[in-house]
């Protein structure tokens, strides 16, 4: 499970978080109107997906994908998001969220739980998809022998 | 190479296009939305993502409302899209066993570690109308499933993996490439690299890439593998996080993936397997099956066969190039026209031709007891297209 604490799990906690529960704590943050400069802008951009194939171990380029990221400053404490996607008002969310956590940001206590429930649910959703592979697991019978 | 300015009325061509959105709101049915199309036609937003190179899920659902279901259509406008941006870098390189899987068969081998899981499919059952989903409220047949305590989700060994491991597949030398091709920015030269044709063909037209897959099964060529395994799942997206420089997951992909084991010596001397492999954006067995086909039979490098011919397959896959070219015969080739019966014109003089059965290209297409003088007054508007008199 992520440790929203950890920059590099917040990270991507923050990426699978919705974008509502995102700008909610971005304004709390900004309701006090700290100092915030935009570093990045939040605007969409690619992402050249690279996968290694395994026949010769070649890297090869699969596509491209959508992504949004943003970078932010806020009260000296630098804070970056990228979410799947086009999505702005997420992506600038998520950054001055991280900048928040980063800056032990009275909102703190707060995000970290919501990041959590994040992780949960991931894990949830993902044990769930593979059970229900699993169900469909089936054994394939040869009948060579059999007349 | 000419070409000339043909003008056209800009209030006509908006009114066509108008006509043309008509069609997707009259009658009596609700609009549809983007999330219905992405959740519940995700074959055809996944093909439109693959065909477009772009994984964009909920932009691929906007873009086929807008095609009206057209996937060549709504590929090339996420085509479009794309060239709109900038890109933020190239991920890090994954390793395909990475992916989180939902389905994996392999045909190949019966006892495949980690199991045959059928996962959502229907290629077992028969294909038969489902009259219910006529009137039927939505409905999760699996509601009663009891899920808990199958452990946690594996890691599958990908098949090569272990008939590598038996010595069966062919040891490559280490690629020399750290940089893969990519034939979004520079064009593929021939013969191309094998990144550029994988590329190339997970990008290329679901039913071009199936079509000259099964000329090779057709006996086109000497390529009938039996696939080790076909997967579908999610790959994860990485980059070097700018603050940490740690590998961060930005979100996951879901692609379809498929591995072939092509009877064919990679070496006279050495009997080891061939193999082709194919990757592609979304839920789309059947083109990542025709890619697997189409890698193994280019790296025949024939050239009496179709599908063993890099150039042949690579130029004609890609549905942008193919829609493109098709669709603009329909643009005006007035010019080209005119040549040609110039041309035709004199050769029938010369021959003594020239009255039987003569047409005049200034009458050709007209009807005059139905246009007026107003439909024929040339627009005001400036030239609307440019048209090459010489295809």
């Amino acid at each position: 499970m992520g440790d929203p604490t950890d920059r590099s799990d917040r990270f991507e906690l923050i990426a699978d978080c919705d974008g509502e529960t995102l700008a909610r704590f971005a304004n709390e943050v900004l309701e006090s109107d700290p100092p915030l400069s935009v570093r990045q802008d939040p605007r969409p951009q690619l992402l050249m997906q690279q996968v290694v194939e395994p026949v010769e171990h070649r890297p090869f380029n699969l596509g491209e994908v959508v992504v949004t990221p943003a970078a932010v400053e806020l009260d000296g404490q630098r804070g970056f998001a990228m979410i799947p996607g086009k999505a702005e008002r997420a992506a600038l969310s998520g950054a001055i969220v991280d900048a928040a956590v980063a800056g032990d940001h009275p909102v703190t206590d707060d995000v970290l739980r919501a990041l959590e429930q994040v992780a949960a649910d991931r894990e949830a959703e993902r044990a769930q998809a593979w059970a229900e592979s699993k169900h469909t697991t089936v054994d394939f019978e040869t009948m060579e022998d059999e007349e | 190479m000419g070409y000339v300015a043909v003008t056209a009325g800009e209030e006509i061509i908006e009114r066509a296009e108008e006509l043309f959105e008509k069609q997707r709101v009259e009658g009596e049915a609700d609009d549809v939305t983007v999330d219905q199309l992405e959740g519940q036609l995700g074959r055809l937003t996944a093909q439109a993502m693959s065909e477009g190179g772009l994984y964009a899920p909920q932009l691929a659902g906007l873009a086929v409302k807008q095609a009206q279901g057209d996937t060549v259509e709504a590929s090339f406008l996420l085509r479009a899209y794309r060239s709109t941006l900038e890109r933020y870098d190239e991920t890090v390189p994954v390793e395909p066993s990475e992916m989180v899987a939902s389905r994996r068969v392999s045909p190949a081998f019966k006892d495949v570690p980690g199991g045959q899981i059928l996962g959502p499919t229907k290629d077992y059952t028969q294909r038969l109308l489902d009259f219910g989903l006529l009137d039927g409220e939505p409905e999760d047949p699996t509601e009663d499933w009891n899920t808990e305590d199958v452990g946690e989700p594996e890691e599958l060994t990908n098949v090569m993996e272990l008939l590598r491991e038996e010595g069966l597949v062919d040891e490559p030398d280490a690629p020399d490439v750290d940089e893969p091709t990519d034939t979004t920015r520079e064009p593929v030269t021939h013969p191309p690299a094998r990144d550029a044709v994988l590329q190339e063909l997970a990008r290329g037209e679901t039913g071009a890439v199936t079509a000259l897959g099964y000329s090779s099964l057709r006996g086109y060529g000497q390529v009938h593998p039996t696939l080790a395994e076909v997967r579908v799942g999610h790959l994860p997206v990485k980059i070097e996080h700018p603050l940490t420089g740690d590998e961060v997951t930005v979100c996951h992909t879901e692609v379809s993936e498929s591995e072939a084991v092509v009877p064919v010596y990679a070496k006279r001397d050495d009997p080891q397997f061939a193999f082709g492999y194919g990757l592609t954006f979304g839920r789309n067995e059947r083109k990542a099956i025709g890619m697997t086909i189409l890698d193994a039979a280019i790296q025949l490098d024939g050239v009496e066969e179709p599908a063993e011919n890099p150039e042949f397959v690579l130029d004609v896959v890609d549905g942008m190039d193919s829609f493109g070219f098709i669709e603009h015969l329909k643009l005006p080739h007035y010019v080209t026209f005119q040549s040609t019966l110039d041309r035709i014109r004199a050769i029938r003089e010369r021959r003594g031709l020239a009255d039987e059965g003569r047409v005049d290209a200034s009458e050709a297409g007209r009807n005059d007891d139905t246009e007026t003088e107003e439909d024929n007054r040339p627009a005001e508007d400036a030239p609307l297209a440019e048209v090459s008199d010489d295809d």
